[in-house]
């Protein structure tokens, strides 16, 4: 039983950190955009990580009862981020304002690669941590075999 | 070409066969009178082999016992040492096991015995 | 040699806990981004080594059923801990799980549970051997 309530929370850990690089292609894909549907430049969407107590079942959460206190892991939002968009001067550009400047997203590539290469280093953390907890289980599998 | 196989066999010749080992003279060096010998198991005259048999089940079981220690002891954590813990476990297994190859010898010669006819 | 005996016990102790250790570190390495996360450390080997008393030095007897099982071999209300580790460096999001860390745990407490597991089965199959043995 704890190992599968293990291999919940690692799953969890998993399911989060593709969320993460979901958000990230969507910005890097959008670097460039400066008309969204609700007017005005792309902003860029960050995902924020919140964690929970891992629970078996709604019986679990109806006692309160909670084993080791280990946490799961959740995307609980995707929000825009709040920093302004960078304005260019680019008076050429059909959505520039009066003053010749565009506002362009405030998306850094750079920046997002970077966050990208962590999410996927937490992905195969996690993997790795979901890995160890089945080998544990299918090792108890061979006792007095 | 010539002068070079020439140099090879003067070389060759000077590390010939005797110079390279040192032949020990085995018989000055050794006295085997005054080696020590080991003394057959069980010889000391007094023991009898009923007493031989109990002492070495009690250190069969000794032999368990450490294994069962050096087990609890690396399930609680108190020695991280795997491969000591192992050995010991191996060893009592195969202590055990001798022993009990033994009992099945005696137990053969036993049934052996009873088979004569008088 | 009893069928269920202390060293049996322990070793299946040992196996629970370890499992309960890996549910611990499965939830750190899922919230190592997770702000505010602060590392968990799951203890039981002080619970443990009371319970077992492997050398003989704690003399005391279990009388009432609150007592700490001292040597007697009780495992039933053995209670692990679960602690914040003190050591852990805080980042600039409040997290404190250093994943590399963590893996290496992971990896101790695997290898650890394997090694269990092995020795269970070796006394498990000395037992049987003993059945089994003809005459």
């Amino acid at each position: 039983m704890d190992l599968l309530k293990s291999m919940k929370i690692s799953s969890s850990g998993l399911a989060a950190n593709r969320k993460r690089v979901e958000a990230i292609s969507s910005n890097i894909a959008n670097a460039q955009t400066t008309r969204t549907a609700e007017g005005g430049p792309y902003r860029r969407k960050e995902v924020v990580f919140g964690s929970e107590p891992a629970r078996d079942s709604f019986s679990d959460i109806l006692e309160g009862e909670v084993d080791l206190d280990a946490q799961t892991v959740h995307a609980t939002e995707v929000v825009n981020s709040n920093e302004p968009p960078i304005l260019k001067y680019d008076p050429t550009h059909v959505d520039a304002n009066d003053e010749g400047y565009v506002a362009m997203p405030n998306v850094n590539v750079m920046k997002e690669m970077a966050n990208m290469i962590s999410a996927q280093r937490a992905y195969e953390a996690n993997i790795s941590a979901l890995n160890t907890s089945k080998g544990m289980a299918m090792k108890a599998l061979e006792i007095g075999r | 070409m010539i002068k070079s196989i020439g140099n090879m066999q003067n070389t060759l010749k000077s590390y010939d066969m005797d110079s390279w080992s040192k032949s020990v003279d085995v018989g000055k060096e050794l006295n085997f009178k005054e080696l020590p010998s080991e003394k057959a198991i069980g010889s000391e005259g007094n023991e009898s082999f009923g007493d031989f048999l109990a002492n070495s089940i009690s250190k069969v079981n000794n032999l368990q016992q450490d294994a069962d220690f050096a087990m609890e002891k690396l399930a609680s954590g108190k020695s991280q040492n795997l491969h000591e813990t192992l050995l010991t476990v191996e060893k009592a297994e195969i202590a055990f096991k001798t022993m009990n190859q033994v009992r099945s010898k005696v137990i053969d010669a036993y049934k052996e015995i009873m088979k004569m006819q008088i | 040699m009893k069928v269920n005996d202390k060293t049996l016990q322990a070793l299946a102790s040992g196996l629970k806990f370890r499992e309960m250790r890996q549910e611990i570190i499965s939830s750190n390495v899922a919230n190592a981004e997770t702000p505010g996360y602060k590392a968990k450390r799951l203890d039981f080997e002080s619970a443990l080594q009371r319970a077992l008393d492997v050398d003989g030095n704690m003399g005391m007897k279990a009388t009432d059923e609150k007592h700490f099982d001292v040597g007697s071999g009780g495992f039933d209300n053995l209670e692990p801990e679960v602690i914040e580790d003190p050591n852990g460096v805080v980042n600039e999001s409040g997290n404190t799980v250093n994943r590399e860390d963590e893996m290496a745990k992971m990896a101790e407490n695997k290898i650890m549970y394997d090694a269990l597991v092995q020795l269970m089965n070796k006394k498990l199959a000395l037992k049987k051997y003993i059945i089994n043995s003809e005459r």
